[in-house]
């Protein structure tokens, strides 16, 4: 099928277009981090650091407990992260293969969960961990951070499992692997995609939490980076220099880690589909 | 093992992870039998209210005297209500903790503060009583009067010289003039005002001699629809109209002295303090700061101001109560009072006390407006006032996006009269 | 990052359902083996007692905390003062509450529709793509769903920030002189497009990447079918493309309205629910009478009813899901 001159153009005209819309805040937050502050307080936007400088970054790391901050937050979004993957995996071959009375009763239940609106729960949450004297501890946050992550992952790697062609299983377990064993050699592997996009997703969400760490957790000791994030831009508000550095530290390793896993999650989706 | 149930090995792996994520647990260590060594008292303090060298001079003396360590923790203004009232009911809150004078009678009331009576009668007794009087709740005393401040107009010398300008203002209308003179005569901001710096509108009402609340049988309601409080916000907004600040922001968002630090702007209205605050962030301001008065209506009175002021408060729930006073009785001694004072330039809790202001330019400059100064009503219901969003805040910010102050006042009478009445 | 869809997101199962029961794939007796016993609770008794404690537990904890006066002062020294429906009572004779309902329910609608809309043309957009602009395309959209909300919600205040932020400028460009010096939070139209614009930004690769690579999944031959049968590019769409993607289309709206509704963060930090509350959506409205104000126990009542109103908006979909399962044993 041949198409127009304009048919062939307005598809990438309009990728264009989106692609510096979607593109642009995340540049401009570099771009600005990137300029020395004379270049972002000018009445006309300089589009380009030419005159590049790490003041900023300096700035921004330079605060009391940075790296405690740091530390805390991959400890607590790692963890999470983990937990909720294994206690999801579990769960969802239960759900994906077997069949049991209450199966049905499961899924609504953690459809449910996925909707729990945790910001209105806080001070109930507060009020557990205080009594619980698990203040400042790492804890508590952990744990919820995999419980919000974990309705989520455990329904959409049922998912996952269940795409896996049966047939495989069985032939494993005709093979003689008993069918733990299947799990573990046959159907752990094709997972591997799934595993990961959920693991963003809950990467994502335990990284950026803060209404409940900001009030369970008091001392520096046991703060994370979101924290540090939005005290540093009530503390530098004007200096969006500072403040785009800082966002930029914080959003660093989201970044790469989905650059890096997306493709293969959603190249391995399609293809496990259509392999299928 | 590896046999077992992939149930299983996913609940090992669930405990051995969270034993990994444990964090450190505090400092738990309890005194042993001989004085205080090895405990450490943690200190509340508000972003900018004392001066490093203050702190690390009343560290050394606490340490010498009680063995003990003391740890500062520095707060922000914002949310802070919030914070604290969590904090107080946990088991190791702050054991001594800044609060606002405004906001002591509410906490007073909740029972998280200690009682100090003992505190107040073997240092306190010559404390000035118009200051102490936020620290009395039902007669009892539950926090000690710390400092008291009033604002100042803090100014760029070089812009105002750059501007032709070689006296000071006296008047609110000369200092209007002087603010358009370097407008146009320069490329500074006049002044930096944000709209909701609602400290400097209460102390215009005071100048009006107004009151935000009046009463109303026993109950207190909003009183902004008084015209003496519409003259003070109109005052405002004339002034605010000169500065690009904000306003819809307070002056802490972005904190106005940063502001003022990059030079080009003529003035604002702030603690004398914050000067340190713009000096620190750009050294070279510190030669062109001045201060002066808030002029008046008159030459002869000053503008009303809102005399803020910090107590100094001890937990209930902290264990190291004896610590806890010991610490009050040497911060609050004449000598680190009197230090706090020359170096932040505050009013302190003792009149003897105050030589100590002489030749501080921004306590000279506050002093003449001290006698005029007022607060908010000291009532346990204030302090709901206060949270965000703060009513009065909402409506200045409508006033000056164009609404009639009579229309705003109307605007948020019902959160503000619902604050006020709210249960406690 | 993935949608999960009430059957597999994608392929084989879909496939085999097209094709109709009696075909090999269907389950048969053995594969579905019933392993009856305890195995599968045993394989969920971890998510299940993670749920109840970390869940069930401050769920009923806030339920309880509703049907109290709690205050500073009770908080403080750890008093319970049961007050009856009295918070539900306050909160449900308040005109305030049912404004912010109303005002969250338009919220999440626009919102959703938005994203759902443009997510969907994005989404099919990148399937007609060449490989090169679509690899580019692509990278755009992961890095606009990478950004952490909290980052996120920083840059967009400062693109929109009233002195030296880039829209203004812009915008003043363009003509629009009267925008130069403009302060997007001054009114609650101008806050909601800057939340609703930093939401939609958001929310859409995850819609347009996702859907993606469910095309790429349709069988070609489908299409090849329609074709034969005379349909052009909109018939073929209408008949094979969004049949195959419903499913999907349908988890996806539900997700997205779960989380355009609960959305606290970019409300609360864009404005803080400002200017004289106008933004307040429930969550932030919950947060703000609860945390801010002190008065914990209605904010634990505001909160109940935000979970209950939340149940409402989504079950239809909810009913769907139990329909499907139902079918599926």
């Amino acid at each position: 099928m041949k198409r127009s001159l304009f048919g062939r153009l307005w598809p990438n005209v309009t990728a264009v277009v989106l692609f510096i819309g979607f593109v642009f805040p995340v540049y401009w937050m570099f771009a600005t981090a990137l300029k020395p502050t004379g270049d972002i307080i000018t009445e006309d936007p300089v589009w380009f650091p030419t005159d590049v400088t790490f003041e900023h970054f300096r700035t921004a790391v330079g605060v009391d407990h940075f790296w405690t901050y740091v530390t805390n937050s991959l400890v607590v979004t790692v963890c999470a992260v983990v937990l909720s993957l294994v206690v999801a995996l579990v769960g969802s071959f239960a759900l994906a293969r077997m069949r049991f009375r209450g199966r049905r009763g499961f899924v609504i239940g953690f459809m449910l969960a996925q909707m729990a609106p945790w910001e209105v729960m806080i001070i109930a949450m507060y009020m557990i961990v205080r009594d619980a004297s698990m203040l400042n501890s790492l804890v508590p946050l952990t744990a919820f951070y995999m419980m919000m992550i974990l309705p989520f992952t455990i329904l959409t790697l049922r998912g996952f499992v269940a795409a896996v062609p049966r047939d495989l299983e069985e032939a494993a377990m005709v093979d003689g692997c008993t069918r733990a064993q299947a799990f573990r050699r046959v159907i752990l592997p094709l997972l591997a995609p799934g595993l990961m996009s959920t693991s963003l997703f809950g990467f994502v969400t335990a990284w950026n939490e803060f209404p409940l760490v900001l009030v369970v957790n008091k001392e520096a000791e046991a703060q994370t980076l979101p924290l540090w994030l939005s005290s540093f831009q009530t503390a530098f508000g004007d200096d969006w220099g500072a403040t785009m550095a800082a966002s930029s530290l914080f959003a660093v390793p989201i970044l790469i880690l989905f650059l890096f896993l997306q493709r293969k999650a959603v190249s391995g989706l399609t293809a496990g589909a259509v392999k299928g | 093992m590896k046999r077992k149930l992939v149930a299983a090995i996913g609940v090992a792996g669930m405990m051995v992870s969270i034993a990994a994520c444990g964090g450190d647990d505090g400092d738990g260590g309890k005194a042993g039998a001989d004085g205080y060594a090895g405990q450490t008292l943690t200190v509340w303090v508000m972003d900018g209210s004392s001066p490093d060298q203050w702190q690390k001079d009343v560290t050394a003396a606490f340490e010498k005297k009680t063995k003990a360590k003391v740890k500062f923790e520095i707060q922000q203004w914002n949310g802070i209500q919030q914070k604290l009232t969590t904090a107080l009911s946990e088991e190791n809150p702050p054991d001594v903790f800044e609060i606002g004078n405004t906001q002591t009678p509410a906490y007073a009331k909740t029972g998280g503060l200690a009682e100090l009576a003992d505190l107040k009668s073997s240092i306190g007794a010559d404390w000035t009583e118009s200051l102490n009087n936020a620290s009395v709740y039902e007669g009892k005393q539950y926090a000690a009067p710390w400092y008291f401040a009033s604002r100042v107009v803090v100014y760029n010398k070089k812009v105002w010289a750059d501007a032709g300008i070689k006296e000071l203002p006296k008047t609110r209308d000369e200092f209007y003039a002087d603010l358009k003179q370097i407008g146009s005569k320069t490329k500074a901001e006049p002044i930096y005002l944000p709209g909701q710096n609602w400290y400097h509108f209460v102390g215009l009402v005071v100048g009006e001699g107004a009151e935000l609340v009046k009463k109303d049988g026993d109950k207190y309601v909003s009183n902004l629809d008084d015209p003496k409080v519409t003259a003070a916000m109109e005052t405002y907004k004339k002034f605010q109209a000169l500065s690009k600040a904000p306003k819809d922001k307070d002056e802490a968002t972005p904190q106005q002295s940063e502001v003022f630090a990059k030079g080009n702007v003529g003035a604002f209205i702030g603690m004398g303090w914050e000067a340190a605050t713009a000096v620190k962030a750009n050294p070279e301001i510190e030669k062109q700061i001045g201060y002066f008065t808030i002029p008046g209506a008159t030459a002869d009175k000053p503008e009303g101001v809102f005399l803020g002021g910090s107590n100094l408060a001890v937990a209930a729930g902290s264990k190291k109560q004896e610590l806890a006073k010991e610490f009050l009785r040497i911060a609050l001694s004449d000598q680190y009072e009197g230090e706090l004072a020359k170096q932040n330039g505050v009013i302190p809790n003792k009149e003897s006390l105050q030589t100590n202001l002489k030749g501080n330019a921004a306590a000279e400059a506050a002093a003449p407006a001290a006698a005029g100064g007022g607060t908010t009503p000291l009532i346990p219901e204030w302090a709901a006032v206060e949270n965000a969003p703060n009513p009065i805040k909402t409506y200045m910010t409508a006033v000056l996006n164009g609404k009639t102050p009579a229309a705003a006042a109307k605007q948020v009478e019902d959160e503000f009269n619902k604050r006020l009445s709210q249960q406690q | 990052m993935t949608v999960q869809t009430e059957r597999p997101p994608s392929g084989p199962a879909d496939v085999r359902k097209t094709a109709g029961a009696g075909a090999p794939g269907t389950p048969t007796p053995r594969a579905a083996s019933r392993t009856g016993g305890f195995a599968p609770y045993l394989l969920l008794l971890p998510a299940c007692a993670a749920t109840v404690l970390l869940l069930g537990w401050p769920l009923l904890k806030d339920v309880l905390l509703s049907f109290q006066n709690l205050n500073m002062a009770q908080l403080i020294q750890h008093v319970t003062e049961w007050n009856g429906i009295s918070n539900y009572q306050k909160v449900l004779t308040g005109e305030d509450f049912w404004r912010v309902t109303l005002r969250s329910i338009l919220f999440t609608a626009v919102n959703v529709v938005l994203i759902m809309v443009v997510g969907t043309l994005v989404g099919l957009l990148l399937a007609r793509l060449g490989k090169r602009m679509r690899i580019t395309l692509m990278i755009g959209l992961v890095l606009a769903w990478a950004m952490p909300v909290v980052a996120a919600t920083t840059v967009y205040q400062w693109l929109f920030a009233q002195r030296f932020g880039v829209v203004n400028w812009v915008l003043d460009r363009l003509g629009w002189h009267s925008m130069a010096d403009y302060s997007w939070t001054s009114s609650q139209l101008s806050t909601f497009f800057v939340v609703t614009v930093l939401i939609v930004w958001m929310s859409i690769p995850f819609v347009a990447v996702n859907l993606y690579a469910a095309t790429t999944t349709i069988p070609g031959e489908l299409y090849e079918a329609a074709a034969l049968d005379g349909a052009g590019v909109w018939k073929s769409f209408t008949t094979v493309t969004l049949p195959f993607l419903r499913p999907f289309l349908y988890a996806t709206t539900f997700l997205e309205i779960i989380w355009v509704f609960k959305a606290f963060v970019q409300v609360f930090t864009i404005n803080g629910g400002g200017p004289d509350r106008l933004t307040e959506t429930l969550p932030v409205y919950a947060y703000i009478e609860g945390v801010g104000n002190q008065h914990y126990g209605m904010g634990a009542a505001i909160a109940v009813l935000t979970i209950l109103i939340l149940l409402g908006l989504t079950a239809h979909y909810l009913r769907i899901v139990l329909k499907q399962e139902e079918d599926e044993l």
